[in-house]
């Protein structure tokens, strides 16, 4: 009886309007800062503008002036293929092996500064202004209405980094 | 560096990287050769450095062909000693690579392998002899680490790192500009001029954020900044206020981010990165280290690195650390000169003191004893 009585009530729009949005889940929340914050650490956003170019001889003329002689043959020598398989270490690969030879503190893991005692401070992810709002859907922070639908035109939902 | 019997002085910095400009279809820069590129717009790098640590050794080979070749030094290793600074808690097996590449492959006489920030101390401890302990800020390009030094030794278990530098900064300034006004994402090489003439560390951080939000004359933080072209400039300026704008020209409004940027070295949870800020992170070092160190480390923080040279960086850790620290201890930061080549100053004055030969490994000694002898001299 109460049920029926609930489904013809009237509502408002903007009530409505709330209950059919998405809000995304912590998780989904948690990796998109893991990706802006791995965004922050690239080297490069734009293509490498040299990347379908084969370079035929990869030293540049004026290196060859002074390597002509014994120096350069000796580099020859030592540049195996054990050099390389030892030097192509990825900044994890080399945090995994820290992790796994058990050195004992302090080393590189221990280093870090543990989390700030204080809270954190909030600001508009749209003007860079303290901000007093969130997002419903996604979390991030809005000083204004103004931001609010620049921020939902723009990212919210949208953004996929 | 210094040569067998003369000592030739001269400090040359060489970027740490290959860059390929947008309009050079063949040509790499490596190093200090892009000082003959023309056109630094969208320039893409290959840095052999990833969060700090060396992990590309093709490209840092590169470097250090052309830096050791008769473009920039003209080095005779063979006859060489070499200084080598590697960061703090530098991986095993970089350490060993190091070795074998100096010794093996460039054949230096005898090298030291080293902190910068060991180096700064040293210099630090011969100007200032009667400081017992200083507490180094290395404010760097991946990272930021806090090192307490007591009678020239680093406590390495008091040692700590923050994970902001000056490339975060860049990339959140790029960020950021690409959101709200102009699409900067390739431009690193440009945002990063903008970012080191207009940024600064605010001392009254929600004081200057109140001034940012008035309009017109009010609000004396906003700039206007003109954008290199690279065919009428080649470097972007400010834009001084009585100006009218010529066609060809570009400008970034910087506003709030011209403090909110630099802002994230003391609050890096403002971007999500759950760790202190410089200061907090300094008294908190501090703090870790025994009773009777830590006044001397409050009246001796040195600042060193290239963020260090943000105007208002040295006040604002002098006034953060001061509201953190007792009463009853002094608190004195300094900041060099130059905070960046610090610690190759201090290098050049290790290379001239007594006890230098002692601390340096010798090709001769490598090739005897091999890694062991580097592990048991150098402290890296």
């Amino acid at each position: 009886m109460a049920v029926v009585q609930e489904q013809t009530k009237r509502e408002s729009g903007r009530i409505k309007d709330v209950n059919q949005k998405r809000v995304l889940d912590s998780y989904t929340r948690a990796k998109r800062l893991r990706k802006q914050l791995e965004a922050l650490e690239q080297d490069n956003f734009q293509e490498d503008p040299q990347a379908n170019l084969v370079i035929p001889n990869k030293r540049l003329p004026q290196f060859d002036s002074n390597e002509g002689s014994n120096p350069a043959k000796k580099k020859k020598k030592t540049r195996g293929d054990h050099f390389k398989q030892r030097f192509r270490k990825t900044f994890n690969m080399l945090v995994e092996e820290e992790q796994l030879s058990m050195q004992e503190p302090p080393n590189y893991l221990t280093a870090c500064i543990p989390p700030s005692k204080t809270p954190d401070r909030k600001f508009c992810a749209v003007c860079g202004f303290p901000s007093n709002y969130t997002c419903v859907s996604c979390g991030a922070r809005y000083c204004c209405v103004k931001c609010l639908g620049t921020h939902q035109d723009t990212r919210c939902l949208k953004w996929t980094v | 560096m210094r040569d067998g019997k003369v000592a030739i002085i001269f400090k040359r910095l060489v970027p740490n990287c290959i860059m390929k400009a947008k309009n050079e279809r063949r040509k790499q820069y490596i190093g200090s050769q892009i000082d003959d590129c023309k056109d630094l717009s969208g320039i893409f790098y290959l840095l052999p450095f990833q969060k700090g640590y060396l992990v590309n050794w093709d490209v840092q080979r590169q470097v250090w062909e052309h830096t050791f070749g008769k473009d920039v030094m003209n080095l005779e290793p063979e006859d060489t000693n070499a200084i080598i600074a590697e960061p703090y808690f530098d991986f095993s097996s970089i350490q060993e690579a190091m070795n074998e590449i100096y010794f093996e492959e460039y054949n230096f006489k005898a090298i030291l392998r080293t902190n910068a920030g060991t180096l700064s101390a040293f210099k630090n401890r011969q100007e200032e002899p009667n400081q017992l302990c200083c507490l180094l800020v290395d404010c760097g390009y991946s990272f930021t680490h806090i090192a307490p030094y007591y009678n020239g030794k680093k406590v390495g278990s008091a040692i700590r790192r923050v994970n902001i530098g000056g490339k975060v900064l860049t990339n959140h300034l790029k960020e950021i500009i690409s959101y709200r006004q102009l699409h900067v994402m390739d431009e690193t090489y440009v945002m990063n001029q903008v970012k080191e003439d207009v940024c600064y560390v605010s001392l009254d951080f929600f004081g200057d954020m109140k001034i940012a939000k008035l309009k017109g004359q009010e609000n004396t933080i906003v700039r206007d900044y003109i954008l290199p072209d690279f065919s009428h400039s080649k470097r972007g300026y400010l834009k001084q206020d009585d100006t009218k704008l010529k066609p060809h020209e570009q400008t970034v409004r910087m506003n709030n981010e011209r403090f909110a940027v630099p802002e994230i070295l003391f609050h890096p949870s403002d971007i999500g990165i759950q760790e202190m800020g410089v200061s907090e992170a300094i008294v908190h070092v501090i703090n870790n280290c025994p009773t009777d160190m830590r006044p001397h480390l409050f009246k001796n923080i040195l600042l060193t690195g290239g963020n260090a040279m943000f105007p208002g960086f040295k006040e604002r850790v002098e006034s953060d650390v001061r509201s953190m620290a007792p009463a009853l201890y002094d608190v004195r930061v300094t900041k060099p000169v130059n905070p960046i080549t610090h610690a190759w100053e201090g290098g050049k004055l290790l290379s001239t003191s007594k006890n230098f030969s002692s601390l340096m490994v010798t090709r001769d000694e490598y090739n005897e004893h091999g890694h062991s002898i580097c592990w048991e001299k150098f402290d890296v």
